[in-house]
């Protein structure tokens, strides 16, 4: 009997999110190994094919990837609802994503046309199924609470955000002709303040109360961030497409106060911990919530001072903050938290009465998770710094980046290996 | 009916699901547990509909929640 009305089905197989969380790592990898090869002149501008393919990398091979395969877990878990045929589905985004994100890579990299267009084709489909799905089940969702509310405008978010980059793809592909400067600004707005700032809410909403035992977010804050921030972008939009550049310069500082709000507020919340034992994965939080001030500042400071904008070192400079310090960096704190709790889970549920599974310092100590949070930190200074001076930094900032890499990617592994190894030994597997 | 209750409010988690299991672990025929418990613990529902343990959830009007759970 359940009176409370909420209709609940079988959370996903460990599988199921897990092979994104594998696979992104890897991405962060390429993406040193990119920055190895090309050396400095990555830093040139943002504009340039191999920075773009550096870009991808990170926001497709790594972010895109872990927030996928994230969102089929968090539904079932945080909202109620999951997605149909969840094996299915993570396949049909997850093949699709992984090749997509290499031919845009490679198209960019080696200025093939052709790679433009598959890259339109893989990266449409693995999308356009997860965008399919999260939308049926967001919509089903038995309770509009604000995580719901935050996670259908990131959804909506994603919509804009892909259909830009596919118009974009179809413009280097067969020379659509677009307002490339302006609709590629968009994209990345859209892709980062809101799909990736959107989602981030609606999940820290429930996991910094939960994980950090802080107070919970204002109400104000978890009902109004998410639409208002989503209202923000589309007049923000208008405004920029409409060339009202008064209007735009003010919904541009709007929505740079509205990330500022969020990166401060949850900065407040970590010093109200009721419990004050350390968790290694607290620094992943404040590093990500601190480049996201210091990103959305930086943001607010150009469009007050209109010669800043146009500089190559403050965009470079944003993109960092932005994508590797705010979203790299939190996603890999969370990954340290969902990974290992969602082993023990499904080693729970399979092995009760039969075995005891290990618990989640035996699945993931904190040693490694600290070690690799300064590897983090490092790359991000490095990388600020290599924009200022690319000869000297840009080497050691791959080398980093490296580090980073396959720091997380051996943690999650190891993982990974205890939960098969838990399941052969009582033949479950 | 005797009755064993887990208290999992404030508690980071897993550590509430891990005392209900523990918990459930030593249920015997006629007792229940009644889990306090400060949010929805969907992953739980999971693991009591997969191992055929009847229960019942009742919102409390602080927001928390008391899932009485009887063995299999």
């Amino acid at each position: 009997m359940n009176p409370s009305g909420l209709s609940f089905e079988q959370a996903p197989p460990f599988s199921v999110p897990l092979r994104f969380f594998l696979a992104a790592p890897v991405f962060l990898v390429l993406a040193a190994v990119l920055m190895l090869w090309e050396g400095p002149q990555l830093f040139a501008s943002r504009w340039l094919p191999a920075t773009l393919a550096l870009t991808h990398l990170l926001v497709l091979g790594f972010m895109a990837q872990v927030m996928l395969g994230a969102l089929l877990q968090i539904l079932p878990v945080a909202v109620g609802v999951t997605v149909p045929y969840p094996r299915l589905t993570a396949a049909l985004i997850h093949i699709p994503l992984t090749l997509g994100t290499l031919a845009l890579s490679s198209a960019f990299l080696f200025s093939l046309r052709a790679g433009f267009a598959h890259a339109m084709g893989l990266l449409g489909l693995g999308f356009g199924v997860a965008l399919i799905a999260f939308h049926i089940a967001l919509w089903r969702a038995p309770v509009a609470s604000g995580t719901v509310i935050a996670l259908r405008c990131a959804v909506g978010a994603l919509l804009v955000t892909v259909a830009l980059g596919l118009l974009l793809a179809g413009s280097l592909n067969w020379g659509w002709s677009l307002p490339v400067v302006a609709v590629t600004n968009l994209h990345a707005v859209w892709g980062l303040a809101g799909w990736t700032t959107l989602l981030l809410a609606g999940v820290a909403y429930q996991v910094v109360p939960m994980f950090h035992i802080t107070p919970p977010y204002p109400a104000w804050l978890i009902q109004g961030f998410a639409p208002l921030m989503a209202g923000g972008l589309a007049a923000w939009s208008v405004f920029i497409l409409m060339e009202w550049t008064v209007a735009a310069t003010v919904a541009g500082l709007a929505l740079a106060a509205g990330l500022m709000v969020l990166a401060a507020g949850t900065l407040y919340l970590f010093t109200q911990r009721r419990r004050k034992i350390s968790d290694p994965t607290l620094g992943y939080w404040r590093i990500s919530m601190v480049s996201l001030l210091a990103g959305a500042a930086l943001w607010w400071t150009t469009r007050s001072i209109p010669t800043l904008t146009t500089s190559p070192q403050v965009e470079l400079w944003l993109g960092i903050l932005l994508i590797f310090g705010f979203a790299v960096g939190v996603i890999n704190g969370m990954l340290y938290k969902i990974a290992p709790f969602l082993a023990w889970f499904h080693l729970q549920a399979q092995l009760l009465g039969r075995a005891k599974a290990p618990n989640i310092k035996q699945l993931l100590p904190d040693a490694p998770v600290r070690r690799q949070k300064w590897a983090l930190l490092a790359t991000l200074l490095l990388l600020l710094a290599a924009v200022l001076y690319p000869a000297v930094f840009t080497y050691p900032a791959a080398l980093a980046l490296g580090a980073t890499g396959v720091g997380l990617g051996v943690n999650l592994f190891s993982v990974a290996r205890i939960y098969s190894r838990a399941l052969t030994r009582k033949g479950l597997m | 009916m005797t009755e064993i209750v887990v208290d999992g409010r404030g508690l980071e988690p897993p550590e509430p699901m891990e005392r209900v299991l523990a918990a459930l672990d030593g249920l015997r025929p006629g007792q229940q547990v009644r889990f306090l418990i400060h949010r929805q613990p969907y992953p739980l529902y999971d693991i009591l509909r997969r191992h055929h343990y009847p229960y019942e959830t009742i919102a409390g009007a602080d927001g928390g929640f008391e899932i009485l759970i009887s063995a299999p």
